[in-house]
């Protein structure tokens, strides 16, 4: 019998009915194999069959998943494969059907054994190995298979690989460990030595399927009376990775399938589904409605309103489920908050993040290692409180009384609370010395018995701890002697293991169901709504290939002689088609939410909405209409081609570009252009996120916005899309290294080396210059041989560690483009119009690829200004790409500032004036023109002054600064400064001044959210520290979290807060929860300090951004404390890992105060009053005779095919100061003040400077 | 969702007898450790030895792991089923039986060890390396096994042989009346129902 129909259909109440009939015709059940797709699918039916059968005996009921039947057939019959076994090593009467963490520890052998030449990354091969090691055994491919597809893929380490590969199979032979994947080898054999006892099978979502399971069935088929099966043809959601095939069942019973249903509307509808995604046809029914939102907190928010909106009409929690591929802490934390009861069905969830078995983990180390130096008192305060039940205040003083012990005498943590008259210290000290020479698996049983009752609130807890105690018996059983506990637990503590497929999550029925989409369609979990979430994300869409495997290529079914990107893109979307199409025909209504970002601020691309149809029209916002002036108009009637637009500072460029986005969606200016065609560029990540919420605001329904990113952004998207980072021998995890990570590992290389540690910033841009030199001039090799050894040792690391570079990430993109026709063909399709804006900060690689993506269409527009190029002496810009893009392009200028007042524009046309006649080529030939009507008249809106010294020059800018706040009421200032080193000194003097400043620089602690975590970790590291809790409480007075009599009560604090007794006091309830909450996973802390403080303001979106900072630096420090230290170490760094945090707009504190920043750092920004002091020669200098270079700057040219001289270096710097100083000018609204003293203190030692040429007319005037 | 029909073992039947608490926290709550004890380790090795043995398997390889004093009982024991491994029609052979309560269901389930046949006399021998029960036919084991398996071959020509591995010694229960062992079954199920309801 073989039934086609969906999920929707009665399609397993007649198996089950057939299969009933033959229990009533008779037959006795140990007679008939039911197969399932899974446990849970296992149990559904045995339980169907237990009601639905009489009273009296049912037999013995032989229903298996796919893997059980394996696991079951090999127990049973274990002896035929000993048998064949020739060494009488390691005999077994039974084998170790073990978890894949096994696996996991065999395949590290194996690895250390084999030299992987060709990749080496470091991180990745042991994930790499078991995945393709997986495709195999699903796959059942004999070694010609496989040799067969290493051809395909063109594969050049595919020896090493087998290698490994024999090697682990040889291993798991001898040790007689098979996990679920390796059983699948053992099966076949059995199978083929073994009578089929089986008169009739049965088989439900026989299109879930793998090969091995398929080739069984073939086997027995002739010995079978009957098959029954049911399967869906269009069904086959696990191909790919999960290893599903598609069977033409018909072919293999030689009979017609029985169709159910065909005609349901849903069913209809499902089938539409599956079909437009694979024709690229966007869907729009009417049980599907889609919500996009920017940010992804704003988006969980919403789908927590709408589910308690639902709850509200009587829709009960069980008829509700949310289905997400990122099923993670920040989603878990939002929907805690929620109060509603959900239930994560998640896999992907190691052992040891379970906080039980996390200390009990720690316990472990700590008992097996003599030398227990190394113990985080955090953790041992977790062990205390949560396994000892210590109280928490009487446990944070042992531990203080330790450390001071221990350093003092080092003494060992049981000989010290042995002294202690706390009974549970004593009972541990006792069961400490009865099982410290003890197996793993008995000191822990030990320790549970004693201290862990088992009591029915830690069910949970229970199972995860004995899924512990099965692993380390696992472990012994399979290594006995060979294996050390300590080894053990090292392995346990670092599982990259998340999934064993023989353990099923439980569904509760109160509870609404948050899972991945493969889990709901494995489990048919049919609900009345579904709510799709973060559906712009490509983890939507899996990817199945990685550099040392291809589930497509890997497929036993593979025909084709080579693998293409067509053939990636085209599978994986019909992977992805089949998926929707199974989910959709499991609910009544779906809800698509989407982001724009994903939780960390990263923009999200490639989703399944793009699948989906918006019902909405693209409305507008109602927002004020511009009327753009003449000079913009121009911009506004482009009709296609190259364009470059020269727009000086101030001339509303941001506006009047957001107005030709506008059009270009609404199609006013191209014919067949979508938002996803529209490519807009920007140089600072600030800029791309601010550029996309203006459209979001003034199209709220706009579903797709158009791809707005920085380049870098851009390129990554190119790697990442469609898997083409295989192409480039790239795991699908590599990270882009940060300036941290990058400069620790320069660092390192030079120190290894014997190079002075102070040129490591030297070689740090070197790198970065040589790079895009390769870029450039292709097959140029640098001569200077200690450069390029440290050059190939920096590359070396970074494979190693699965990271690529900023440089890189530009270079690999521009390569993919360049040597892959069918990826180059995809993105120049897709780009019909490419805006860039900051054009002149542009870098040769940067313009390449801009140029290559607009290949096809050649609708390019390039804004900037030549006269603000300021990039170009530290980066790899280069300004000459856009003048010469200026010529061949059609050129528009947008000549008028509306923004400074008449005398700053003269000012800074002044500069350009002036520095033409020194013969300087730093400037365009663009003069600034004012807007009539619109900018201030004012002759004397700059003021340019000398001073005898320092303390002149301060007073005088205190003085401005304290007049004009109380003659103008609403306004902004800024003091912009040459160098970072000088923020800190002016912060400081405002400070002393009374004068509210905000330092306007990314540094990480400028984050409020970082800044209070960081201190709340702080003083949960050092508690007895009485000066922390006072920072702590006057930082959240200032942020509005506690009255200021919260100040004063912890700067009376004469005890450390936590033995304070003011219970009456809020802010030591809440130190005390945090400090007292012990958590295994510094995220999770970090999270809820956070959301306690953040949650519900604009700064919300920062929390997970924290988070993850704060856990990147633990995955790498390994112990509470240093991460708390690290945090600190890091905090003026302005980004971590690459996470940069979302500004917030209506942060009172900036708006208020006196911002202070570089004069780059405030390009694009603009004040009312801005102040440029401390303009002298070393700051500014304006002429090349008296510049002297630095050792630095001609470093650079040294890795460079054509160097430039000395004398060319030196008239870039001063070129790129004269632009630098308009830059700040241009900032100005209503008056500008430079300044300078001729004497300034350094280092305690008054120093006379001279004055930048910008005031030497001044100068001369007060000396004269 | 589908609904669960309460299904018990001979094992979770004595505890529940025990302690309805006990019961319910070691098979509706699963609070236990899991615990690998030497004893149950040996006992599982035997049982997969036998078993292998009464299918007719080589199984000299398999011998070769069992020590000296594992092989001395092993060869004891296989002496006993030697004559008789023609007469073994099963071995590890689960079940599961559907039975009537008040209106309701439960299911019985668990393992017979092997069953060994002749002429119309069966006989369900039960390996132990622990201790022979005290009191056999008053052992929930007993009354479950001789229970189901009438129910499964309709006979009542039947004992329940529990075997001692190593010392080779046995008891033997005879099956006495149905309804008797349904009785019995049914009070302690019924334990767990009127708990159930008053919940």
């Amino acid at each position: 019998m073989l039934i086609n129909a969906n999920s929707n259909s009665k399609r397993s109440e007649i198996l089950l009915e057939e299969y009933l009939n033959l229990l009533k015709k008779g037959v006795d059940c140990k007679d008939i194999l039911v197969l399932v797709q899974n446990s849970k699918k296992k149990q559904d039916f045995i339980e169907q069959i237990k009601e639905k059968s009489p009273i009296g005996n049912i037999g013995s009921i032989k229903v298996y998943s796919f893997s059980g039947l394996i696991y079951n057939y090999i127990l049973e019959n274990w002896v035929i494969i000993e048998n064949t076994i020739k060494s009488d090593i390691g005999r077994k009467i039974s084998p170790n059907l073990c978890g894949l963490e096994v696996s996991q520890y065999i395949f590290k052998q194996c690895i250390k054994e084999v030299d992987f030449k060709g990749y080496n990354s470091k991180t990745s091969l042991l994930h790499q190995l078991l995945r393709r090691n997986s495709l195999i055994n699903f796959n059942n491919l004999s070694k010609e298979e496989v040799d067969k597809r290493t051809k395909i893929l063109n594969e050049s380490y595919s020896e090493e690989i087998q290698s490994a590969i024999n090697k682990y199979k040889i291993k798991t032979i001898e040790k007689r460990a098979f996990d679920y994947i390796r059983q699948i080898n053992l099966f076949e054999l059995l199978y083929k030595k073994t009578k089929n006892p089986f008169s009739f099978v049965f088989i439900d979502d026989a299109d879930e399927i793998t090969p091995a399971v398929y080739a069984y069935l073939k086997a027995i088929k002739s010995t079978v009376k009957k098959f029954f099966i049911g399967y869906d043809s269009l069904g086959s959601s696990r191909l790919g990775y999960l290893g599903a095939i598609n069977i033409d069942f018909e072919e293999f019973l030689n009979e017609k399938a029985i169709k159910l249903n065909d005609e349901s509307q849903k069913t209809k509808n499902a089938q539409k589904i599956l079909n437009f995604i694979r024709n690229n046809e966007q869907i729009e029914l009417d049980n599907i409605k889609t919500k996009s939102f920017l940010k992804r907190n704003e988006m969980v928010e919403k789908v927590i309103y709408d589910i308690k909106s639902l709850l509200k009409n009587g829709i009960k929690p069980s008829e509700i489920c949310v289905v997400t591929p990122i099923n993670d802490e920040f989603i878990k934390s939002l929907f805690e908050q929620s109060n509603l009861k959900f239930n994560f069905l998640n896999k992907s969830e190691k052992l040891n993040q379970n906080k039980l078995v996390g200390y009990l983990l720690e316990l472990l180390k700590i008992i097996n290692d003599t030398n227990n130096e190394d113990i985080s008192p955090y953790v041992l305060k977790g062990i205390f409180i949560e396994l000892l039940n210590s109280k928490p205040q009487e446990a944070i003083k042992t531990i203080q009384e330790y450390h001071l012990e221990r350093d003092f005498k080092g003494s060992n943590i049981f000989d010290f609370i042995k002294n202690k008259n706390i009974e549970n210290f004593q009972k541990l000290v006792e069961i400490y010395e009865n099982i410290r020479f003890e197996k793993l698996s008995f000191q822990l049983l030990n320790i549970v018995e004693n201290f862990i009752e088992l009591d029915r609130e830690q069910q949970k807890d229970i199972i995860k701890i004995n899924q512990l105690l099965k692993q380390i018996y696992d472990f012994e059983e399979i290594f006995q002697d060979s294996i050390t506990n300590k080894e053990i637990i090292t392995q346990l503590e670092n599982t990259i293991i998340s999934e064993n497929p023989l353990s099923d999550d439980e569904i509760d029925n109160d509870s609404i169901v948050v899972s991945s989409a493969q889990k709901i369609i494995d489990y048919s979990h049919k609900t009345k709504y579904q709510f799709l979430l973060d559906c712009s994300s490509s983890l939507w869409i899996k990817q199945d290939i990685g550099p040392l495997y291809n589930a497509w290529v890997m497929q036993k079914s593979w025909s084709k002689e080579t693998f293409e990107l067509e053939d990636n893109i085209e599978l994986t979307k019909d992977k992805t088609a089949r998926i929707l199409y199974k989910l959709y025909l499991l609910s009544d209504n779906i809800t698509l939410y989407s982001s724009v970002y994903d939780s960390l601020g990263l923009e999200n691309f490639s989703g399944i909405d793009k699948y989906f149809k918006y019902k909405n029209e693209t409305t507008k916002a109602q927002i004020k209409a511009i009327t753009p002036r003449q000079d913009q108009k121009e911009v506004l009637n482009y009709k296609g081609n190259l364009m470059s637009v020269s727009a000086t500072a101030g001339s509303g460029k941001t506006t009047i570009m957001l107005l030709l986005v506008e059009k270009i969606i609404s199609g006013e200016i191209l014919d067949n252009i979508e938002p996803k065609n529209i490519f807009v560029l920007t140089f600072m990540e600030s800029a791309a996120r601010n550029f996309k919420e203006r459209i979001k605001a003034k199209y709220p329904n706009l579903e797709e916005l158009p791809n707005i990113s920085t380049i870098h952004g851009l390129a990554l998207r190119i790697i990442k899309e469609n898997n083409n980072y295989s192409k480039l021998n790239l795991d699908f995890d590599f990270e882009i290294i940060d300036e941290i990570k990058r400069s620790a590992i320069i660092n390192e290389i030079i120190y290894s080396l014997g190079i002075s540690q102070d040129k490591a910033s030297l070689y740090d841009s070197a790198i970065s210059a040589y790079k895009n030199e390769l870029c450039a001039f292709g097959e140029f090799e640098c001569k200077n041989s200690v450069f390029l050894n440290v050059f190939n040792l920096y590359n070396n690391k970074l494979k190693e560690q699965n990271l690529i570079d900023y440089d890189d990430l530009l270079l690999l993109s521009l390569k993919l483009l360049k040597e892959n026709e069918d990826v180059r063909q995809y993105y120049q399709n897709l780009a019909k119009i490419i805006i860039e804006d900051e054009a002149q900060d542009s870098s040769f690689t940067q313009q390449n690829l801009i140029m290559l993506l607009g290949g096809k269409y050649k609708n390019i527009i390039r804004c900037g200004d030549i006269n603000q190029a300021i990039t170009s002496t530290f980066t790899n810009s280069d300004v000459k790409g856009f003048r010469e893009f200026i010529k061949s392009s059609k050129n528009v200028v947008m000549d008028r500032c509306q923004r400074c007042a008449t005398g700053v524009l003269d000012c800074a046309n002044g500069i350009v004036e002036y520095a033409k006649n020194k013969k300087a080529d730093a400037f365009s030939n663009l003069i600034m023109k004012p807007v009539e009507g619109v900018n201030i008249v004012d002759k004397y809106a700059v003021r340019k002054e000398v001073f005898e010294d320092e303390k002149e020059e301060q007073d005088f800018i205190i003085k401005k600064i304290k007049e004009l706040i109380q003659e103008d009421k609403d306004r902004t200032f800024a003091i912009l400064t040459r160098s970072n080193y000088a923020i800190s000194k002016w912060d400081k003097l405002l400070c002393d001044n009374s004068i509210k400043s905000y330092k306007n620089s990314d540094n990480l602690i400028n984050n409020p959210v970082y800044r209070i975590c960081l201190l709340i970790l702080e003083y949960i590291s050092n508690p007895f520290d009485v000066k922390i809790p006072k920072v702590i409480a006057q930082e959240l007075f200032e942020l509005g979290k506690y009255p200021f009599s919260t100040v004063k009560y912890a700067n009376e604090l004469k005890t450390p807060l936590f033995l304070d007794d003011n219970f009456d006091e809020q802010f030591l309830w809440d130190m005390n929860y945090f400090l007292y909450k012990n958590c295994t996973s510094i995220y999770d802390l970090v999270y809820q300090i956070s959301s306690y403080y953040f949650s519900k303001t604009p700064q919300s979106v920062n929390i997970p951004l924290v988070a993850t900072i704060a856990q990147k630096i633990y995955t790498g420090q390994k112990t509470f404390e240093a991460t708390v230290k690290k945090l600190r170490e890091v905090q003026y760094k302005n980004n971590f890992s690459n996470i940069k945090f979302f500004q917030s707009e209506d942060d009172s504190k900036k708006n208020s105060s006196v911002q202070i920043m570089t004069l780059h750092k405030s390009k694009g920004d603009e004040f009312d009053y801005v102040f440029i002091p401390e303009l002298t020669q070393d700051n500014l200098c304006l002429d090349t005779k008296k510049y002297t270079l630095k050792e630095n700057s001609k470093f650079n040219e040294k890795v460079k095919k054509h160097p430039k001289t000395d004398e060319e270096l030196k008239k870039d710097i001063i070129e790129e100061n004269y632009r630098l100083i308009y830059v700040g000018i241009t900032r100005a609204k209503k008056k500008l003040f430079l300044t300078s003293a001729i004497n300034y203190k350094i280092f305690s030692k008054v120093k006379k400077f001279e004055v930048s040429e910008i005031l030497k007319e001044v100068y001369n005037d007060k000396t004269n | 969702m589908t609904k669960q029909i309460d299904t018990f073992s001979s094992n979770s039947l004595k505890v529940l007898d025990k302690s309805l608490e006990e019961f319910m926290d070691r098979y509706i709550y699963n609070l236990f450790w899991a615990k690998k004890e030497k004893r149950a380790q040996l006992g599982q090795k035997f049982h997969s030895l036998i078993c292998f043995y009464l299918k007719g398997f080589d199984i000299k390889k398999l011998e070769d792991v069992l020590d000296d004093n594992e092989r001395q009982t092993w060869n004891n024991l296989k002496k006993i089923l030697e004559d008789k491994k023609e007469n073994f029609i099963q071995t590890e052979y689960s079940f599961l039986t559907k039975e009537a309560l008040n209106n309701s269901f439960y299911c019985l389930t668990g393992r017979f060890d092997a069953i060994y046949k002749k002429e119309d006399e069966y006989i369900i021998y039960d390996w132990k390396t622990l201790n022979l029960p005290k009191n056999p036919k008053d052992d929930l084991q007993s009354i479950v096994y001789l229970y189901c398996f009438s129910r499964i071959q309709k006979s009542e020509k039947i004992k329940l042989r529990y075997l001692s591995i190593e010392k080779l010694n046995y008891i033997d229960v005879e099956f006495s009346d149905s309804k008797t062992y349904k009785k019995r079954i049914d009070e302690i199920v019924l334990k767990y129902y009127n708990a159930k309801k008053e919940a």
